[in-house]
């Protein structure tokens, strides 16, 4: 205390004895309840071992941090400027431990070994994006991202059974590429800082309106590129349509939206008894394209993934190298200097939009692959889906920031947690619910916007 | 309804005659909706006609108010949850009846504003303290609350508290929920009248700004978003009394009419400006929309022409508002309110006009189930109360009409116009009140008598 300049050992001391006490009294609360579950020996002191070596590890982490930045600071107690520092980490970490205790008090069989085992790992993955994460600057949601993707994969391969399985990573995979054909327009989009609330509708209709075509004896493959251009031209319409109304942008999108969806079932009805449906047959390579035993030149997994890997591996070398790309991030972050720089405004918004109509009409015929009946409300889901993969990956709905990449990531990262979360057997509405819940936290680990005082 | 979004324009008024040109496109809708409606099915102007629209617009009102009382705090907090919310509130409401522990009316109120206020105040704290971008925010609210509404309630069911039974039967103006609207619509307004709006609005517009000129902005953003709770319960309350029963699936469809109706209504998502008149002008054209496509029949695609319909309009609106600068500019002294005015007697021309032709009561056209399931409107004949009406009617125009035309050409750059305009705003008020007085009697007797 007496001597500010050192890294003062007797502060650490005292903190060393607070860090040794709190992690012997979890370890004894850990061993009670093992014994109180009358779980074997064994297990119960692994447990107490791996809480004691944890907790006590933790601890020393922060406590170093604390003695090796605070040399020159003084005033208040160490202890103090320790908490004041890091207690947004030291609570979130109390709070964590709680809400296991708690689970582990209240759910039969849940404390077991996989469980502690998974608790750990998303303790590890919180920890490492904490340290690790802060000194990424540019990529960071990417980052965290991934290590939120490895920790939702390992957890679930380890508390479900067959989650590792091939047939489940296809399907995963397979729902995954939906979301991210999807997905691609949404991104585009935001980047210029933009929403297009248009997919659904769109992806409904070209459903709807591919089967209609080939009811209609069209060949099929110029049904879906008849069915791609629309997408296209609408997308194109919109894109004039909310040229001059970029505040308004998602309003627009959505009423010429319902003017598609409406257009396409009045278009489907006409000389029809069953207003609403079209009837057809897909042809066999559509439902190969898209469908779980489609193979690959011979390769057990739906073409659909591999189109999605090529578009995705596609835009994000020609968003970062080529010179529309690098433009289009230009446009995103500042009109004006954009303007001085002769990129037009007009020609990238509306052509952005126009693929945007273009991939969701892909989508959308993918779709028809897939489950093999038209259906408008097919897109619905895709609402605000498209919104939270875009956000989870960390591009910025302002524009300017992101890229297709982090969007590859969130649509991952949405995809396993769905998967997990059906796998432990939630329903549709839990899912949904635990989905916002975690959105939050996971855009909070990087997406935080500076305090006002910082911008003036 | 008329008179009520006339008087909510008087501040703007009062500021200047150019102040509000983002009116112009919602108001001439407005009307045109209106003079359509009432040619095709003038049943919407008989007491029960009007009773049931209020009904079926109040709720998707108050819920453009909640969403207001937000975007104007700035940063594009469009709060996409505001839909799952009132479903929330409606569903835990209907529970809560169902298990005994809400029964009186102030306590239904309480809990449906605290839940309603409780949720923004957590939301509030999120968006200032973890500082995500409140969009974001929003979404992950969005979410959560129709997982956890279908929880609560799977399907659509339950039963409202007792006392509401009566309130959406719609037969009379003069209902209850029409009450929430008109004193909700009052609190804005006395609102707008405190140094907190003035706050609001500047921190809505510039954020910095308002930080730098020692502005409380943490405190504002909190109040902005405890209003809109307040709104949402207030709006959660007249949901259920609509319904008379619990639906957790209503999220979507109401955020996204109460985002359309506010843009529709002039304001700028960016934060900033949004005006009471507006939103209330707005949600009313929506429905109007929807009233108008339900009186026209197309079978079997009825649905999807109004999708279509629905959408176009939408649109163009918008894109007539591009044209809002060009009108600035050749009509410097356009007063939203003396438009509004003139549009409104023009329109009750047309109410008059067709009102006056029905003499016999026509089977009128029972408009289908459409984007926002309109109830059945029940019309009760009032033949006789007609005559009556229009009489006092076109007395009153004998005596406003001078009144305006003189005020238009003598005094329409001066702010002197403003006394003028009340009066004639609040003649307009008296003499709905005393028609619907009129017209509730003569709806009783009519009651006694035409009982087979």
């Amino acid at each position: 205390m007496s001597a500010p300049i050192q890294p003062a050992p007797a502060g650490s001391l005292l903190a060393r004895v607070i860090g040794l006490l709190i992690a012997v009294v979890l370890t004894a609360a850990s061993a009670g309840l093992g014994v109180y579950q009358n779980l074997p020996a064994q297990q119960v002191i692994i447990y107490s071992a791996a809480t004691l070596a944890l907790s006590a590890w933790i601890w020393r982490f922060y406590v170093i941090q604390f003695a090796g930045d605070s040399a020159g600071e003084g005033g208040a107690s160490e202890l103090r400027r320790a908490w004041r520092r890091y207690r947004s980490g030291i609570i979130g970490f109390l709070v964590l431990l709680a809400v296991f205790i708690a689970l582990s008090l209240t759910i039969d069989g849940f404390f077991n070994v996989w469980t502690v085992i998974s608790a750990l790992i998303l303790l590890l993955i919180i920890i490492l994006t904490m340290s690790v994460g802060r000194f990424m600057a540019e990529n960071r949601s990417a980052f965290i991202g991934l290590m939120v993707l490895a920790g939702l994969f390992s957890v679930g391969s380890m508390n479900i059974d067959g989650f590792a399985s091939a047939t489940n990573v296809k399907s995963m995979l397979l729902f995954a590429s939906f979301l991210g054909l999807a997905s691609i327009g949404q991104t585009l989009v935001a980047l210029v800082g933009g929403l297009d609330l248009s997919i659904p509708y769109v992806i409904g209709a070209a459903n709807v309106g591919l089967l209609y075509l080939i009811g209609l004896s069209v060949p099929p493959w110029l049904a879906v590129v008849l069915i791609v251009l629309a997408g296209g031209v609408i997308g194109v319409i919109n894109g004039i349509l909310s040229l001059r109304l970029q505040g308004q942008a998602l309003i627009v999108t959505l009423g010429a939206g319902f003017v598609v969806s409406g257009g396409t079932q009045i278009i489907t009805s006409i000389g029809s008894a069953y207003s609403g449906n079209v009837f057809g047959t897909v042809p066999d390579w559509l439902t190969n394209l898209s469908s779980m035993s489609g193979s690959t030149f011979g390769l057990p997994f739906p073409p659909v993934v591999a189109i999605w890997a090529a578009l995705a591996l596609i835009l994000v070398i020609g968003l970062r190298h080529t010179v529309h790309g690098r433009f289009l991030y230009a446009l995103g972050i500042n009109r004006t200097s954009a303007d001085r720089l002769f990129i037009s405004e007009r020609g990238y918004w509306i052509s952005i939009f126009g693929l945007s109509g273009m991939f969701s009409a892909i989508t959308g015929c993918l779709l028809l692959g897939w489950s093999g009946g038209g259906f408008i409300g097919v897109g619905s889901q895709y609402l605000f889906m498209t919104l939270a993969a875009v956000v989870v990956g960390g591009t910025s709905l302002l524009g300017g920031v992101g890229g297709y990449g982090f969007t590859v990531i969130g649509v991952l990262v949405l995809q396993v947690l769905t998967s997990f979360l059906v796998g432990i057997g939630l329903k549709f509405e839990w899912q949904q619910f635990i989905f916002g819940i975690l959105i939050l936290p996971m855009v909070a680990l990087y997406a935080r916007s500076p305090h006002i005082r910082t911008q003036i | 309804m008329s008179a009520a979004a006339a008087s909510n324009l008087a501040p703007t008024a009062v500021q200047g005659a150019r102040s509000s040109p983002h009116l112009l496109m919602p108001m001439t809708l407005l009307f045109l909706l209106l003079v359509i409606a009432v040619l095709r099915s003038p049943d919407l102007v008989t007491n029960a006609g009007l009773g049931s629209a209020v009904i079926v617009v109040a709720p998707l009102i108050l819920a453009t108010y909640a969403l207001m009382s937000t975007v104007v705090a700035g940063r594009g907090t469009v709060d996409l949850a505001i839909g799952p919310l009132i479903s929330f509130i409606n569903v835990t409401l209907i529970q809560l009846v169902a298990a005994d522990l809400l029964g009186s009316p102030i306590i239904v109120f309480a809990y449906a504003i605290a839940v309603g206020m409780a949720y923004q105040l957590v939301m509030a704290l999120i968006v200032i303290f973890i500082r995500v971008q409140p969009i974001i925010v929003s979404l992950s609210g969005y979410l959560a609350l129709s997982g956890i509404n279908l929880v609560i309630l799977p399907r659509p069911g339950g039963v409202a508290p007792e006392w509401m039974a009566t309130w959406g039967a719609g037969t009379s103006v003069f209902s209850p929920v029409m009450a929430i609207l008109i004193l909700a619509s009052v609190a804005w307004l006395l609102m707008t009248r405190t140094a907190f709006f003035t706050h609001l609005r500047l921190m809505g517009s510039d954020e910095r700004a308002a930080y730098t000129s020692g502005i409380q902005i943490t405190v504002v953003r909190i109040g902005a978003h405890l209003m809109c709770g307040f709104f949402a319960g207030l709006s959660a309350i007249c949901f259920t009394a609509l319904i008379g029963s619990g639906d957790p699936g209503q999220g979507t469809t109401y955020t996204l009419i109460a985002v359309t109706a506010l843009v529709l209504g002039g304001a700028s998502l960016g934060g900033g400006r949004a005006s009471i008149a507006g939103s209330l002008i707005g949600a009313v054209d929506l429905y109007l929309i929807t009233y108008v496509l339900s009186t026209f029949s197309f079978g079997g695609i009825q649905s999807f022409v109004t999708d279509l319909c629905y959408g176009a309009i939408l649109v163009a609106s918008l894109l007539l508002t591009l044209t809002l600068p060009f009108i600035q500019r050749h009509l410097r002294n356009f007063s939203s309110l003396l438009y509004f005015v003139a549009l409104a007697i023009v329109a009750l021309g047309v109410i008059l006009h067709s009102t006056y032709h029905y003499e016999a009561v026509s089977a009128a056209t029972q408009p289908a189930a459409g984007f926002l399931e309109i109830e059945a409107l029940r019309g009760a004949a009032l033949v006789e109360a007609r005559d009556t009406r229009i009489w006092a009617f076109i007395g009153l125009l004998l005596l406003v009409l001078p009144v305006i035309a003189r005020t238009l050409i003598v005094g329409a750059p001066r702010r002197g116009v403003g006394p003028v305009v009340y009066i004639v705003v609040l003649g307009l008020i008296l003499l709905g009140v005393y028609v619907q007085t009129h017209g509730y009697s003569i709806d009783n007797m009519t009651h006694v008598d035409g009982k087979p």
